[in-house]
């Protein structure tokens, strides 16, 4: 409630216009019947106020002497507004010495309650990062359908709703924006992995059908001339395998814009969550690894990214509804691909079963042609060999290959609620090989950064 | 008064029936509306008994005489609210015994077209504002009717049916208060069947409702409800007084529910006694026997009308039997009104109308009869 | 303040000839409605209690009786049920009774002739039932539980019932004249709290709104408050003091809803607001996000809000009662939360 005027350090009070029935607004002075300077009891009647009801003798709220009168008669005034002031101080008999000059009655001027400022507000683009909500992802129904009806991606669009959300005058605005931009491109981003150079894209060629990826060490320069080798030397022919997987390497090398991102991802849930499943599952026929988990975390991405599942075809974008997901598999000489179709639909132990069956029957040689066809996203893991970087080879005509390095045990800063300490947490990079036709770095680091929110958030009972 | 004891009743006011002012013709149609309220109940409990009725199913038997005879007091222009025991007094204002049939079927033949059921109807075209579940809202409707009467000066009568629980309820009160307050022209038709559903009349009320009347500034009549005549004069007093400014009357019919409260009721918290004397006391039989003894009929004339009846009835069933279901598209129908329409007026069979117009339009002056 | 007159709908306002306007107070605007429908239409009479005599609690029918005869301005026993469905009996024989309830609050104590005798007639018997239900409602000065009460819900749910809320002094005229003419049952909620805080320019002598058409009370593009009765004054302040771009829809018929109307809104601005000062749960609140989410899901940009009473009777001390009422703060942040959204 806000202060009234008669509450105040100084000692007068008010005598206010009263509501004299439900629906009365106002009512009008007839005449006073004190005058300044009069003393006044308590409950005596100082005036008389006609309202559209009833006519009424207004009784004094207190004892004390009269100040000032502030309305005359035939004025008709609103409900609660003070009619006159009463010095409730004054004695009985005292002369009061001026009473149109008396200043009871301005209100000292209140000092504003102090109140906490809110956070500063967030940075305009990136995600919340003081406990605000990141909401820019979330995208309310009108938002989806101008999005669909225009073709934005909404990922290119700057919200500025409460954490970050696109609104709908946000996509509005992007689409004017793109109104002007020649042929409809995306604004350039303000961080690019590497040089855009358009001349460099060739047609580029459906890749053979069953080529496998290999995270091998990457492919760079021409190696020099044979000729050159210095020393003995030893020659054996390259199998069928090895040398399908040179031409797709190199194929795929030539076709795509390579770029590759790394992130660091916490394992510590991940670990913990095995751990509560792993018996269970395994009494059930199934072994549940990290892969698994980083399966399904990818799956789950990808259906937020879905530009990471599609494929380049000449100057369009082929984007699949389903997961398709490659599991590249080492061989004794080689390696192989075997797709999980429509991974979305598995859970986490469907997942590992999958995972686990493919992986069984690529080595033992048991897998049909049709299971290493039609992959649209593939993810490798070799880190089983210690390995802890590597920028694998994207497997065409895929735009992107996930690869899992070893999971290692580091001293890693925790943030807590006294300040930061130090912790042992399983540790591991998830470095991803993408191409540049299809995507830039910003999209790549968001995919990412949800694979990690997801690995690092994993539901762990209590 | 031992309200169980019919012979008590037949004590308590014997009236003496001088010149009632019924003709020969009029004796006839008042057997003859009796005789097919109770035909085409019978007929609507076999086509029930059959799962031809969905829903419940109630009858007014043995209490004929009260709503027949009320009703053939009326005016063309009077106006009735019908409980669900008084389908003689329908009959009499022009419902036909096939819309009453079709409308228990649920079927488009029916007064409502399949939007009520049962005895929850009224046909508007004939001066009729058919009933609600809840006792004794319709007489409110009834005085509000009677008010408009009062207010534009028009020598027209409200009568309104309800049973003796009725008067148990705050409604009740309310209306004959109104009634009372403005003098208006209503005529309350109390059926003191005995029950109440189950309940008999000492848990209904301390004080019979007849000796109410007069605390709301009117008079109360007590009469035997099974005696068609005596039912008649009664209304056609109060009907004359209310017609000429004298306000409201309550007429409490004596009479007995002769089955359950409905199908479903198989009335065993009814004395056997009591039931057998109230069958001896039949309304129907007893009129037969009077039209013989006392008016000049022949025996083969009444049963010739007995006949003639049953005969109509069956063809009546036989016609609501064709009427379609109701499309279901039109549930939807009818919850707002487009424009007013005025109630129509119902017929009044009675000779005395018919003498001062053949059509029963109401559109003569009425001849006052001293009060 | 001013009433902006409706756009976009269809029917335009029946008036007839308005001779002019003059400034009116919301009550009076009430009183002018039935003064000039009585002198035009000799079926039209007023029933309730203490509106004889005594001019009406609230002063409605003042002088009534002097000019139309008691008859016309009938005092009432104190019987809701009896006011009621007396109504309905001349109603059927083809008066126009105006029923007064004291406050709304009594409604209860009619509520059976109401809803099951007046709403059903003409469904069940294609009886047309021209009556009026007039029930000062709303709570704001101590009133109790008793006298504040905003129960047009419980008529909303009563199909053969139409049910309008004015909001301005000229719609007050304006709907109790369409409310007289019109052939059903009408319950006709006029907001205490409006009675004399509130005032137009209303055309004088005939003057009707049509039933079930809502009004844009304030124009915008960034959300609609949807409101009836004294929340559209709460809504419209709000705007004005917040300097926002906010559409102010004015319902002003509750059964016929006026969903064209809502929905047009909606779909312009992407984020509503109904506000009333019912109580919350199962009210017009409900019913209109609803029809909103139902019907509008794709052009939402953000979720459906109300602004109601909380599920509690209304107190008498002013601070619990203002606690439970929507104030004008209460308004402004609910309006600032969905801008923000």
């Amino acid at each position: 409630m806000s202060s009234s005027p008669t509450e105040q350090a100084t000692t007068a009070v008010d005598v206010v216009m009263p509501q004299m029935g439900v629906s009365v607004a106002e009512g009008t002075i007839v005449e006073w019947r004190k005058r300044p300077g009069d003393w006044i009891e308590a409950d005596e009647p100082v005036c008389d106020v006609t309202t559209d009801k009833i006519d009424v003798e207004i009784p004094a709220p207190a004892s004390g002497r009269m100040q000032e009168i502030l309305v005359e008669p035939g004025t008709t005034v609103a409900v609660g507004t003070p009619l006159a002031r009463i010095d409730a101080e004054a004695k009985p008999g005292e002369a009061h010495p001026d009473e149109h000059a008396a200043n009871g009655g301005q209100p000292a001027a209140e000092a504003p309650p102090p109140r906490t400022e809110a956070a500063p507000p967030q940075a305009e683009q990136a995600p919340a990062p003081n406990g605000e909500e990141d909401r820019s992802r979330f995208y309310s129904p009108v938002v989806r359908r101008i999005a669909d009806k225009h073709g934005v991606d909404l990922e290119q669009v700057k919200g500025t709703g409460i954490g970050g959300r696109v609104r709908k005058k946000d996509v509005l605005a992007y689409i004017e924006g793109q109104e002007g931009a020649p042929e409809g491109r995306p604004e350039p981003l303000l961080h690019i992995e590497s040089p855009y150079r358009p001349d460099e894209a060739d047609a580029p060629q459906p890749s053979e059908a069953g080529t496998e990826a290999a995270p091998a060490a990457p492919a760079g320069a021409p190696p020099p001339g044979v000729g050159e080798l210095v020393g003995p030397t030893r020659r054996e022919p390259m199998s069928v395998m090895r040398q399908a997987i040179a031409r797709h390497m190199t194929g795929s090398r030539r076709t795509a814009a390579h770029c590759t991102t790394i992130v660091e991802a916490d394992f510590a849930r991940v670990a913990a969550r095995r751990g509560e499943l792993r018996d269970a599952m395994k009494r059930r026929g199934v072994s549940l690894t990290y892969l698994a988990f980083v399966a399904r975390a990818t799956v789950e991405a990808l259906q937020e990214h879905p530009r990471l599942n599609a494929s380049v075809d000449g100057d369009e974008l082929v984007y699949h509804d389903d997961v398709n997901l490659g599991i590249a598999v080492a061989l004794d000489d080689g390696l192989i691909v075997p797709v999980i179709r429509r991974a979305q639909r598995l859970s986490l132990e469907g997942m590992a079963a999958a995972i686990s069956d493919v992986a069984e029957r690529a080595r033992a040689g048991k897998l049909d042609p049709d299971e290493v066809h039609g992959g649209t996203f593939t993810i490798t893991n070799p880190g089983q060999f210690g390995a802890v970087l590597a920028t694998p080879i994207i497997n065409q005509p895929q735009v992107a290959i996930l690869d899992l390095e070893a999971i290692v045990k580091r001293p890693v800063v925790v943030e807590g609620e006294d300040g930061d300490s130090i912790a042992i947490h399983p540790m591991t990079y998830l470095c991803m090989s993408w191409d540049h036709r299809a995507l830039d770095g910003a999209d790549a680091a968001r995919f990412l950064a949800k694979v990690k929110a997801r690995l690092e958030t994993w539901e762990v009972s209590r | 008064m031992e309200t169980a004891d019919a012979s008590v009743v037949a004590r308590e006011r014997v009236r003496e029936l001088v010149d009632v002012p019924l003709t020969r013709e009029d004796r006839a149609i008042l057997f003859r509306y009796m005789t097919m309220m109770r035909a085409s109940e019978e007929r609507a409990l076999t086509l029930y008994k059959q799962g031809k009725v969905p829903g419940s199913f109630y009858d007014g038997r043995g209490q004929e005489a009260v709503s027949v005879g009320a009703a053939f007091v009326l005016r063309p222009e009077d106006r009735m609210c019908i409980l669900h025991r008084d389908l003689g007094a329908h009959f009499v204002r022009g419902v036909t015994p096939d819309r009453y049939l079709a409308g228990y079927m649920g079927r488009s033949g029916g007064v409502t077209g399949g939007k009520e059921g049962n005895m929850h109807f009224g046909d508007r075209m004939l001066g009729c504002v058919g009933m609600v579940s809840m006792l004794p809202d319709m007489a409110l409707v009834a005085t509000g009717m009677a008010l408009k009467f009062k207010m534009r000066h028009e020598p027209r009568v409200a009568m309104t049916f309800f049973g003796e629980g009725s008067t148990a309820n705050g409604q009740w009160h309310e209306a004959m208060n109104l009634a009372g307050i403005h003098r208006l022209p209503v005529v309350f038709i109390l059926e003191n069947n005995r029950f109440a559903y189950s309940t008999p009349n000492e848990l209904e009320f301390a004080v019979d409702p007849v000796e109410r009347a007069h605390t709301y500034g009117f008079p109360g009549v007590n009469v035997d409800g099974n005696d068609v005549e005596e039912v008649f004069e009664a209304a056609r007093e109060a009907a004359d007084l209310a017609r000429a400014g004298g306000g409201p009357t309550l007429i409490e019919c004596q009479t007995m529910r002769m089955h359950g409260h409905g199908a479903h009721d198989d009335m065993r918290y009814v004395p056997k006694e009591l039931r057998d004397e109230w069958e001896r006391r039949d309304p129907i039989d007893r009129y037969a026997e009077r039209l013989v003894a006392d008016f000049g009929f022949r025996a083969d004339e009444v049963e010739a009308i007995r006949n003639e009846v049953q005969a109509y009835v069956d063809e009546c069933a036989k016609k609501a039997l064709e009427s379609p279901m109701p499309d279901p598209a039109l549930a939807t129908d009818g919850v707002y009104a487009d424009e007013f329409e005025p109630l129509g007026d119902g017929n009044a069979p009675w000779s005395r109308w018919s003498q001062h117009n053949g059509a029963g339009n109401g559109t003569a002056p009425v001849e006052r009869r001293a009060a | 303040m001013s009433a902006v007159e409706a756009t976009g709908t269809a029917a335009a306002e029946l008036a007839s000839a308005p001779s002019g306007t003059r400034e009116m107070t919301y009550l009076e605007a009430i009183s002018d409605a039935l003064r000039t429908e009585m002198r035009r239409d000799e079926s039209v009479f007023c029933i309730g209690e203490d509106i004889g005599a005594f001019g009406g609690a609230f002063k409605v029918t003042d002088g009534f009786v002097e000019e139309f005869g008691a008859d016309r301005c009938l005092d009432a026993p104190l019987a809701e049920n009896a006011i009621i469905g007396t109504a309905v009996g001349a109603a059927v024989e083809g008066l126009k009774p105006v029923c007064e309830m004291q406050f709304a609050d009594f409604i209860s104590c009619g509520f059976d002739q109401l809803v099951n005798v007046a709403a059903k007639l003409h469904y069940r018997q294609g009886i047309a039932v021209p009556m009026v239900v007039r029930l000062p409602s709303g709570g704001g000065f101590s009133g109790g539980p008793f006298h504040s009460q905003n129960p047009e819900a419980w008529f909303v749910q009563a199909p053969g019932l139409k049910v309008v809320a004015p909001a301005t002094a000229s719609d007050a005229k304006g709907l109790l004249v369409s409310a007289i003419r019109d052939p059903n049952p009408v319950c006709y909620l006029e907001h205490k709290g409006l009675y004399r805080h509130i005032k137009d320019e209303v055309p004088e002598g005939e003057h009707a709104v049509p039933i079930g058409e809502a009004r844009i009370a304030r124009a915008g593009e960034e959300m609609t408050v949807v409101a009836y009765g004294s929340s559209v004054h709460l809504a419209l302040r709000a705007g004005e003091e917040l300097d926002e771009d906010i559409e102010v829809l004015d319902l002003r018929t509750l059964a016929p809803l006026d969903r064209q109307s809502i929905l047009t809104s909606a779909r312009k601005t992407g984020k509503v607001l109904v506000a009333h000062e019912a109580t919350r749960s199962a009210g017009i609140g409900a019913e209109v996000a609803a029809l909103v989410t139902e019907e509008a899901f794709e052009e939402l940009d953000a979720p459906v809000r109300r602004l109601t009473a909380p599920d509690v009777p209304i107190p008498f001390s002013p601070p619990l009662e203002q606690s439970v009422l929507p104030q004008l703060d209460d308004m402004k942040e609910a309006c600032r939360e969905l801008l923000a959204y």
